[in-house]
């Protein structure tokens, strides 16, 4: 899929953010339980919320300032914390933390100063349970989603750090197996150079970067088995905490997309108000600035900021224009998997996207296009109709534990009938996990 | 007004591509929708189309006229068009009516399935079949075969091949025999199809290869011209709207059955001869291709195409009441097509189950 608007390798400069926007949504189905009270003075690592089902796991504050406004939503669920922050300060903590010796201790520190939510657990893409033990750990170490940032970029100057976490990670994880999963072809010294890893190399187009994907090829999850993973930046916060004990949250994250003026690389941590770096963009209602990537990306609305896990903001133009006899065209312009406008007889070299949805919805009907799109083995439109009528146990069959909502992403945008995939296997995990 | 909500968002849309932008999931999508899908299969359909026209006509001055080869290309042209005008609108009409109504009923968009359905029906009906007939035929293929199942998509047979086998069973009269497939004849003038002759032992009159192939014989309006057919067959899997698979396993199992039989002298016509034949390779391209009611998955296509090529030709070959045995095959593995999609789903659940507990002692 081409898409205008890679990021350049420039670094764009990112003034200090006044406003930092921490949401419980970033974390999936986590309940919050409040920590603190509007206008608490809050540093670097001040627990904000915890999680009802499990008090030890927190989010913390990435930034020293005062909580200004809790923003509540229908059924008073809290939206976000706006915390005003205090420019002057630095964006991390010294915290004098000691080198864990187990795997209690490196989990119980972790959570203590909010990095454990940087794990997460397949199946269902949650914080892991602090208690539970995972038989592998899975650091993809590339993106090949469309306008994807390039890895050596975020991760420069960071390696001592990369390793030292994943150390710290080996251990919390009681020594599971250590997968590394990098781009074959691609300049991988700096993930090649580590230790006790096991290093994968993938090839081939987007999902090949999906941890899910790498989790198939390597150690498919059957039901009652939990895998870990991370990103790789995560991964070296956590070595920089254990190694020179600095509490930072910030992120090397990409800007890009064909809407944006500039693009680029910029630091912030979690968070930050974003709008002084798309001051042009935002606010525009033909433009949509998405955080995450154009397939799994959310759409900022409320809030102009990334999500905790998103490394990478795209700005696009929205859609909706009507065509007469669309449909009808030979479509020189059109960008589409299947071959059914002239566009793929002249291959471009990227295409005008937007937000169209470019149809209506339809029932299920083209049965091969999700095949080819789909490289697990696993029958995806079985799947996807065991998950539309929530049949649990055929689901379980099927191989839904291996599976997430950003698998189906490819399968979302290729399907002629509209199918809203992503959601469908959302909702159907969902109901699995209040299930089990 | 309101009533009218599904006749009016239909051709709306029909005019106009949707307005609607992505709210959930994926930010961008493709191009294409279930509407050029079906504009693609339609345009594939046309040369097999076009030759029917003019086939019609030709079949027409030829036997009935007695003009032999001394007609020119236009009267025939003209002839065959005037002929399917008034069925593809009568399909048209009485189907789209039905459809409307339920879209209406059930508050959901028209589904565009009908525009392939509808361009079919007429082209697998003999030129001077009764219009009402057609009608009363479309009208119960779209509700029986489509509607009652909860509408396209739903739908477990290929309604236009039902039309057809609705038309077979209650009036086989229009439908088979000598005497129905040259337009404007009478009781007089008969000309078999080829699948007729080999059904009554006349080998000896059937026409050559290469005129089966060309379609200068008896037969549907959309079923003769191979070389049509192949252009159509063509354009759809080049435009990956139907799956190459099933194609290509009719074929293979419908030539190896046939060769079979011939090689055991159960039917003196050559294996090449019988795909060539009738409504074969029409139905291998456009009516076994259905996405919705063939096989789903892609081994199960496998199975489903070889089955109906296999069928086709034991029906024909040992059926001396039905000459035509694609529709009943196609229809027939249309019902088993869930049942091999559900060995397919089993096989691939206990490959990957295998899979788990081989991982699981490797790693103790």
């Amino acid at each position: 899929m081409k898409l205008d608007g890679l990021a350049e390798l420039q670094t764009l400069e990112f003034p200090a953010a006044p406003f930092y926007y921490i949401r419980p949504s970033d974390f999936r189905w986590l309940t919050p339980r409040l920590l603190v009270a509007e206008n608490d003075p809050v540093e670097v690592g001040t627990p904000l919320f915890a999680d009802k089902q499990d008090d030890r796991v927190v989010v913390v504050s990435p930034v020293r300032g005062c909580v200004r406004q809790i923003v509540r939503g229908a059924k008073r669920a809290i939206l976000a914390l706006v915390i005003e922050s205090e420019t002057s300060a630095a964006p991390f903590r010294i915290v004098d933390v000691p080198m864990p010796s187990n795997s209690q201790d490196a989990r119980t520190l972790m959570m203590q100063y909010g990095l454990w939510p940087m794990l997460r657990q397949r199946p269902f893409s949650v914080i892991p349970n602090p208690d539970a033990q995972p038989k592998a750990v899975f650091i993809p170490c590339f993106d090949s989603a469309p306008l994807a940032p390039d890895y050596n970029q975020l991760m420069e100057g960071k390696e001592v750090f990369f390793q030292n976490g994943l150390k710290i990670i080996r251990m919390a994880a009681g020594n599971a197996p250590l997968h590394l999963c990098v781009r074959e072809g691609a300049d991988n010294s700096l993930f090649e150079r580590c230790e006790d890893v096991q290093l994968h190399y993938f090839q081939g187009p987007h999902p090949a970067g999906n941890v899910g994907t790498q989790i198939h090829y390597i150690d498919p999850i059957a039901k009652g088995e939990t895998v870990w993973f991370a990103d790789p930046q995560d991964v070296a916060l956590i070595g920089r905490f254990f190694a020179v004990h600095e509490l930072s949250f910030e992120k090397m994250i990409a800007l890009t997309g064909p809407a944006a003026t500039t693009t680029g690389y910029f630091t912030a941590s979690y968070g930050a108000d974003l709008t002084k770096l798309f001051k042009q963009e935002w606010g525009r209602e033909e433009l949509r600035v998405i955080s995450g990537n154009v397939l799994t990306g959310a759409k900022m609305e409320d809030f102009p900021t990334v999500r905790f896990y998103d490394r990478q903001v795209t700005i696009l133009r929205e859609g909706g224009q009507r065509e007469w006899l669309g449909w009808l065209l030979p479509g020189f312009r059109k960008w589409s998997f299947s071959h059914t406008f002239l566009a793929w007889l002249f291959p471009r070299k990227s295409f005008a996207h937007n937000t169209s949805l470019h149809g209506g919805r339809r029932t299920f009907m083209m049965t091969d296009v999700y095949d080819k799109v789909f490289p697990f083995d696993i029958i995806p439109l079985s799947l996807l109709k065991a998950c539309y009528i929530k049949d649990l146990e055929q689901m379980e069959a099927l191989g839904i534990y291996e599976v997430d909502d950003e698998d189906f992403a490819l399968c979302e945008v290729v399907c002629p009938s509209k199918m809203e995939c992503q959601q469908i296997v959302r909702d159907a995990l969902y109901e699995l996990k209040m299930n089990s | 007004m309101r009533k009218f909500n599904a006749l009016f968002d239909a051709i709306d849309s029909f005019l106009r591509t949707p307005a609607t932008v992505t709210a959930t999931g994926s930010h961008i999508r493709d191009c294409v929708d279930m509407k050029r899908i079906m504009i693609t299969v339609m345009i594939a359909l046309c040369p097999a189309l076009f030759f029917g026209w003019w086939n019609v006509g030709y079949q027409h001055f030829t036997v009935v006229d007695g003009m032999g080869c001394a007609i020119s290309f236009w009267p025939c042209f003209w002839y065959g068009f005037l002929k399917w005008l008034p069925l593809v609108i009568v399909t048209y009409v009485s189907g789209l009516a039905v459809e409307v109504l339920f879209a209406q009923w059930r508050g959901h968009e028209v589904a565009e399935g009908f525009f392939v359905t509808g361009f079919i029906i007429p082209m697998i009906m003999p030129p001077d079949v009764p219009l009402w007939i057609v009608a009363v035929a479309t009208a119960f293929a779209v509700l029986f075969g489509k509607e009652v199942f909860g509408g396209t998509g739903y739908n477990f047979l290929n309604p236009a091949l039902l039309a057809r086998a609705f038309v077979f069973f209650a009036y086989p009269s229009v439908i088979s025999g000598d005497k129905v497939w040259i337009s404007g004849g009478n009781d007089a003038v008969t000309a078999a199809t080829p699948l007729g002759m080999v059904m009554n032992g006349h080998t000896e009159a059937l026409p050559s290869t290469w005129e089966l192939f060309v379609g200068t014989i008896p037969g549907c309006i959309g079923e003769t011209c191979k070389i049509a057919i192949l252009i159509g067959a063509f354009i759809l899997v080049f435009t990956q709207v139907a799956d190459w698979r099933i194609m290509l396993s009719v074929l293979v199992g419908g030539y190896a059955t046939a060769l079979l039989c011939h090689v055991s002298g159960l039917c003196p016509v050559p294996g090449y001869q019988q795909i060539l034949m009738g409504g074969f390779l029409f139905g291998a391209v456009f009516m076994a291709t259905d996405p919705v009611t063939a096989a789903h998955t892609r081994v199960g296509k496998y199975i489903f195409g070889l089955l109906v090529g296999i069928l086709a030709i034991i029906i024909r070959v040992l059926n001396k009441g039905y000459p035509e045995g694609m529709m009943l095959a196609i229809l027939l593995m249309n019902i088993f097509a869930p049942l091999i999609d559900y060995c397919v789903v089993q096989a691939n659940i206990r490959r990957r189950e295998k899979r788990y507990s081989q991982l699981k002692t490797t790693r103790r």
